[in-house]
């Protein structure tokens, strides 16, 4: 007798095998014939500059981030709206506190320029008596999060 | 339905208070950006009315929001003990010179102080796995930030990387036991756990597989061996005040779910007892041995490790990683008197070791040094602070008259009493090793002096940080002396346990 | 009611200590230190009137209270409470304790005058009264433990008040740590008593502890011992034969300290704690015999010593040595109200006494050699009158107290038919007489022997006061224990009768009659205190090459007393030497260092050696952390599966 976790069990051995046996199967069918512009890596048929491996600016997780909080916040929306009509006021007003922890939160994000998109601040080089360049005046600058 | 909700969110008041209170704090930390103060003062404000609902909900003994929540004595002792060390924590922020160094952004610091609170105090009520499962996180995530809050400090960000990084493991874990709990029982209600369980039809092995994974999650928190990795460095890295909190705060929470889950999951409801008192496990799932042998290793090399130890915080990260292995040995007792041990060690646990960081604090704010080496000739300079230092590690010692002792002797009573004898001897032998790295501070405090001339100033402390160390102080002598209401307290907060 | 505050009289001098502990050195106000001081304590003694008179006006059973603090400790089965005990015996106590100390406390006012360190001086004076109220007031053995140990702290901190100074061959800080020492011998026997109390009845509370007692015959085996580790402890504390030597050298301190605890009250602690436990002193015969021999030898082997010490303090020590033998040979006879009776006189005599002597000392810029004294009378006509009446009440001469007291002693020790002892106690009670009228005469009488240079004067009036009370104190102090013989109704008997009597009817001691020989021996004392004094008189005033004659007839004799029999020589040669020798060369050089501390360092070495490896664990490399992690889990599982 399977339980309800045996099916899902022989479910996950499936997807393995299926994924697993295509690659293997191809590999073992396939001709191979490599030449130098065969193996370069693809990039919409441009030349590939550099390497694929490139480091992402730290600003996409931050966002990133931001927007999957709220997302996943404004999913509690929806088994609200389900029960909203048979809940009434109480449930308005559950959902307004909610949402307006949810708003403080936005708000807040937003003040602290957690939004705003960290453009790196160019470099002026600022001449003042004598030689030499003085930039540490610019890194007192506040440098946003 | 919302009528029952409505009731239960009047006995939901001490957490609502926190979160009204981060809420305010957060806004008052945008519109005031300039003076970090007020943010302060709004959650101290919070933490003390929260305070003020947990103390009027002593006595009370109820589940809330369909068993997602307990509201009782067991709950209500470690809340006050969150909730004391919150408040402490942030007085000592106040003086620290440290968190000056971003005084900017102090304001997120006091409102993130206060959302940790609240999430150690959903930990210590949480009678739902998932309930427990996002307490725990809630505090996680906002003691990764705070630990990496001074970001100047390279230390501070690896501090809290590594920290993620472990924690996200041990949640995975602890995420993966849990769902195992629910695919074998059906259910995340501990009581409802219980029941399934107690009609015999679950799968031992799997179960045992379950509990520990989920032990993982606990033991992470509580920094338990293996799964302490993260403690030294997060505790070196972070800034002191936050070292504290996590030290005291954070094993409270830790030591309250788990009590909670383990009580809840796997006691048989029926109340038969063991010989010496203990409580029967359901299952077969003896794994108070291995709660045994866990303690018995973290204890072990909690004390080793700090015996080697140059840098105070170091020292006493090491220090505290062995006191949750004293405190695991209570729980290895699981009777009533082990539990109430626990719960007495901890009140004091948060008085002497809040009292010993402070003071690191406040010699590092003067010295600008945590080096053990730099404590040379403090005794002569700060004699104050040296004599209040030297009680507070008397004290986590475990020598009398100092509370400590009072904690241990109740600890090693149970153990003693449930037929533990071999973990009291080893517990009173790492007592020992422990005083050694304890009296290596006294020794360079007293009977070192500094070689250099110019570091023989007295060092001169603003009577508020003064009053602060007594009252730490006060309580770390007068429970050694006068210890019944403690002991009767924390007896009447594990009542509800059931009875032995 | 009145009962109920007396935890205040404990807690005001507690409070008094902290006020003038910790700010002692910023009140500039000499006044202000000494009001605070002297305050609480005389609080102290209104709230213990008080409640004195509460108990006349109640049944003689009704008159004990206990009133709860706290419950201080409930482990297992033992259990404590802070609480007090006030019954006719510990009021008396606390009467004297509050009344001589408050005195004493106004009196130091003017002799601490000027000194930079009046406000710890008060603090510590006031720490002894709260740690002495705790002592005799306690309903328990730890209690009364506890406040044991604190009026030995306070004795310690208070002789060696003056810690620089010279003492003797040390300075003060070893005639103090040598009273501690001592104390811990006693305090030692105390402790063992204490566990074989607890041990035997189960509790450490006075009432459960006494109501079991009735159920063990006379003389049985463990309450002979829990008595005798008991006397053991109160040998250390009231100074008798063997532990005795602490108490001369505790003149160090300064005098109104010897006058309050080296005299009046921390001294008579051991005769307190024996007439408290007199239901189980009076269950064990052997150890009553042990107690009234080391009293009777202590009275008389002091009185010997006393005789030939040039010192003014050193004789009112030596004398109150001998005073407190008196006092442990009526408790070992079983008179427990004389023993009572005499501690009371002699808290009023010897205060008297020591604070006429620091009155005289103060005056002579610190002289404490009566050889360079004489003829003070004329300067300082109070202290003078008021030293002279306390000697008499010490001769006991009629009818100043102590005659009352000290007859009552002898004539109970006669006619419980201790004859032996009773002759030691006669002969002791003239060298009294004799060796307190010579440090009067040589002080007060004859030509002056002091150089130029000193102006004695009379004492400022905060200190001829207290002398004056204490003067009439003991002049009628005897009043209580008027004995019936004489017409009296010996009010102090039947005062402390209900306490004691259980332990008089295990006693079975003989109904005070009409005895023809208690009027013969009342006289007898009178004969052998007069001729005491007469003696004194005559060799010093009138004949005053004498005592030199008699020194060179009996060399040796002269030098052993003089040099105290040599006890402290023999305790040196014996205990001390022997000792030190041992733990140097077997115990510190042998066992010490030789096994001892090799085993302790090669552990050390072991845990350091494996906690240098464990520590590598830390590498500080997450990835690592995570392995260890994982390994951890899956040996945690692996460890479940196996089972």
């Amino acid at each position: 007798m399977l339980t309800e976790f045996g099916r899902v069990f022989i479910f996950l051995i499936l997807g393995v095998v299926f994924v697993a046996g295509g690659l293997v199967f191809s590999w073992l069918i396939r001709p191979n014939r490599p030449y130098p512009s065969k193996l370069t890596t693809y990039e919409c048929g441009e030349e590939p500059i550099g390497d694929t491996r490139v480091r992402f600016n730290i600003r996409f997780y931050v966002v990133a981030l931001i927007f999957l909080i709220f997302d996943v916040e404004v999913v509690f929306l929806f088994p609200w709206a389900t029960v909203f009509k048979g809940l009434g006021w109480f449930a308005f007003f559950e959902m307004m506190v909610f949402l307006v922890i949810l708003f403080v939160g936005y708000a807040y994000v937003w003040r602290k320029g957690d939004l705003d998109w960290d453009r790196p601040t160019p470099k002026v080089p600022k001449y003042e008596r004598g030689i030499g360049v003085r930039e540490d005046h610019l890194m007192e600058e506040e440098v946003a999060l | 339905m919302p009528e029952q909700l409505l009731g239960d969110i009047t006995k939901f008041l001490p957490e609502i208070t926190l979160t009204v209170m981060f809420l305010v704090a957060i806004c008052a930390d945008l519109m005031f950006r300039k003076s970090p103060q007020i943010v302060a003062g709004i959650t101290l404000t919070g933490l003390i009315l929260s305070g003020a609902f947990v103390l009027n909900q002593s006595g009370m003994n109820e589940s809330i929001f369909g068993n997602m929540i307990a509201v009782d004595p067991f709950a209500v002792f470690f809340k006050v003990i969150i909730l004391m060390s919150a408040i402490f924590v942030i007085v000592f922020s106040l003086s620290s010179v440290e968190l000056q160094t971003a005084s900017r952004r102090l304001g997120e610091y006091y409102s993130l102080l206060g959302g940790l609170a609240l999430g150690m105090m959903l930990m210590a009520g949480a009678s739902n796995l998932l309930m427990m499962y996002l307490a725990i996180e809630l505090s996680s995530v906002s003691s990764y930030i705070l630990a990496g809050f001074t970001k100047e400090a390279p230390d501070s960000s690896e501090a809290s990387l590594k920290y993620v990084i472990y924690g996200g493991l041990s949640s995975g874990l602890m995420l993966y036991g849990i769902s195992i709990i629910y695919g074998l029982t059906g259910s995340l209600d501990i009581y409802e756990i219980n029941h399934v369980l107690a009609q015999g039809s679950v799968s031992g092995s799997a179960l045992a597989i379950a509990g520990i994974l989920t032990l993982v999650g606990f033991g992470y928190k509580i920094s338990a061996v293996p799964f302490h990795f993260w403690t030294p460095d997060v505790y070196e890295g972070s800034p002191i005040t936050i070292t504290a909190f996590l030290s005291v705060a954070s094993k409270a929470g830790g030591f309250a779910v788990m009590i909670r889950f383990f009580k809840g999951v796997f006691i048989d409801p029926s109340a038969t007892h063991l010989p010496e008192g203990m409580w029967a496990s359901l299952s077969g799932f003896e794994w108070y041995h291995v709660v045994a042998a866990i303690s018995v290793v973290t204890m072990t090399l909690g004390n080793l490790v700090a015996l080697w130890q140059d840098n105070m915080k170091r020292l006493l990260a090491y220090s505290s990683i062995a006191h949750a292995g004293y405190m695991l040995m209570g729980v290895v007792v699981l009777s009533n008197e082990g539990l109430a041990a626990i719960l007495v060690y901890f009140m004091v646990y948060l008085f002497m070791n809040l009292g010993a960081f402070y003071i690191v604090m406040v010699i590092a704010n003067k010295t600008g040094s945590e080096d053990v080496e730099d404590y040379k000739g403090i005794g002569k300079r700060a004699p104050f602070l040296g004599v209040a230092l030297t009680v507070f590690l008397i004290s986590l010692t475990g020598l009398p008259p100092t509370a400590g002792f009072i904690g241990k002797l109740y600890l090693f009573a149970a153990l003693l009493n449930s037929g533990w004898i071999w973990l009291a001897i080893v517990g009173a032998l790492n007592s020992v090793i422990s005083l050694y790295y304890y009296a290596k501070v006294l020794r360079n405090m007293y009977l070192r002096s500094e070689a250099s001339e110019k570091k023989t100033e007295m060092i001169d402390i603003p009577r508020v940080q003064v009053a602060t160390v007594l009252v730490l102080l006060v309580p770390v002598i007068a429970l050694g002396l006068y210890f019944t209401p403690l002991v009767e307290m924390a007896q009447a907060s594990v009542k509800m346990f059931g009875s032995p | 009611m009145a009962h109920e505050l007396i935890p205040y009289a404990l807690f005001l001098p507690l409070l008094g200590f902290l006020i003038n502990g910790m700010f002692g050195r910023r009140l500039k106000s000499e006044a202000l230190i000494g009001g605070i001081g002297s305050a609480t304590v005389g609080i102290g003694f209104l709230i213990a009137g008080w409640t004195f008179v509460e108990m006349l006006s109640l049944a003689p059973e009704e008159r004990t209270f206990i009133v709860p603090v706290i419950d201080w400790i409930t482990a297992g089965n033992l259990s404590v409470n802070i609480s007090y005990q006030a019954d006719q015996l510990s009021i008396l106590m606390m009467l004297i304790v509050t009344g001589v100390g408050f005195l004493i406390h106004i009196y130091s006012i003017g002799y601490m005058h000027g000194d930079p360190g009046i406000g710890r001086f008060f603090a510590y004076l006031n720490l002894f009264i709260f740690a002495m109220l705790n002592l005799i007031l306690a309903d328990n053995f730890l209690l009364m433990f506890l406040g044991w140990e604190g009026v030995g702290l306070c004795s310690y901190l208070l002789i060696g008040f003056w810690y620089d100074r010279k003492f003797e061959k040390g300075t003060t800080g070893d005639a103090a740590k040598k009273a501690f020492i001592v104390n811990r011998i006693g305090d030692f026997g105390f402790l063992i008593a204490m566990f074989l109390i607890f041990m035997t009845f189960g509790s450490l509370s006075f009432q459960a502890v006494f109501a079991q007692a009735s159920a063990f015959p006379a003389g049985s085996v463990v309450i002979t011992w829990i008595t005798i580790a008991l006397f053991l402890g109160a040998t250390g504390k009231s100074a008798q034969i063997p532990l005795f030597v602490w108490l001369p050298d505790a003149m160090a301190g300064p005098t109104p300290v010897s006058a309050l605890i080296h005299a009046a009250t921390m001294v008579t602690a051991g005769i307190y704690m024996i007439a408290r436990c007199s239901v189980l002193f009076a269950l064990a015969p052997t150890t009553m015999m042990i107690v009234a021999v080391v009293g009777a030898a202590t009275a008389f082997f002091a009185a010997t010593i006393g005789l030939v010490q040039n010192d003014i303090k050193k004789v009112l020590a030596y004398s109150t040595v001998s005073q407190l033998g008196y006092m442990f040979l009526a408790l070992g006879v079983g008179a427990f109200t004389a023993g009572l009776f005499h501690l009371m006189t002699h808290a009023f005599f010897k205060a008297l006494l020591f604070l006429g002597s620091g009155s005289v000392i103060h005056a002579m810029h610190e002289e404490q050699d009566i050889q360079n004294m004489g003829g003070l009378r004329k300067y300082m006509p109070i202290t003078s009158f008021t030293f002279i009446i306390g000697t008499i009440a010490i001769s006991g001469i009629p009818p100043l107290s102590g005659f009352f007291s000290k007859d009552e002693i002898l004539w109970k020790t006669f006619s419980g038919g201790h004859i032996g002892l009773w002759i030691i106690g006669a002969v002791a009670a003239v060298l009294t007489a004799f060796y307190m009228t010579r440090l009067t005469i040589l002080t007060f009488h004859g030509e002056k022997r002091w150089g130029e240079g000193k102006h004695p004067h009379e004492s400022p009036k905060t200190m001829t006061y207290p002398l004056i009370v204490l003067a009439i104190l003991s002049v009628i102090g005897g009043a209580v224990g008027w004995p019936a013989a004489l017409g009296g109704n010996n009010a102090l008997e039947h005062w402390l009768e209900p306490i004691l009597e259980r332990a008089n009817n295990e006693m079975h001691l003989i109904a005070p009659g009409h005895d023809p020989m208690e009027y013969a021996l009342m006289a007898f004392s009178v004969g052998i205190a007069v001729a005491g004094m007469f003696l004194g008189y005559t060799m010093y005033l009138k004949k005053k090459e004498m005592p030199a004659k008699l020194a060179t007839s009996w060399p040796r004799l002269y030098r052993t007393l003089l040099n105290k029999w040599y006890v402290d020589q023999i305790y040196e040669a014996s205990v001390v030497s022997p000792i030190q020798v041992g733990s140097e060369k077997v115990l510190w050089k042998g066992v010490d260092v030789g096994v001892i501390d090799w085993t302790v360092n090669a552990i050390a070495r072991l845990f350091g050696f494996i906690s240098k490896y464990a520590r590598m664990a830390q590498t500080g490399v997450p990835e690592t952390y995570v392995f260890v992690f994982i390994v951890g889990v899956v040996t945690i599982i692996g460890f479940l599966a196996l089972k």
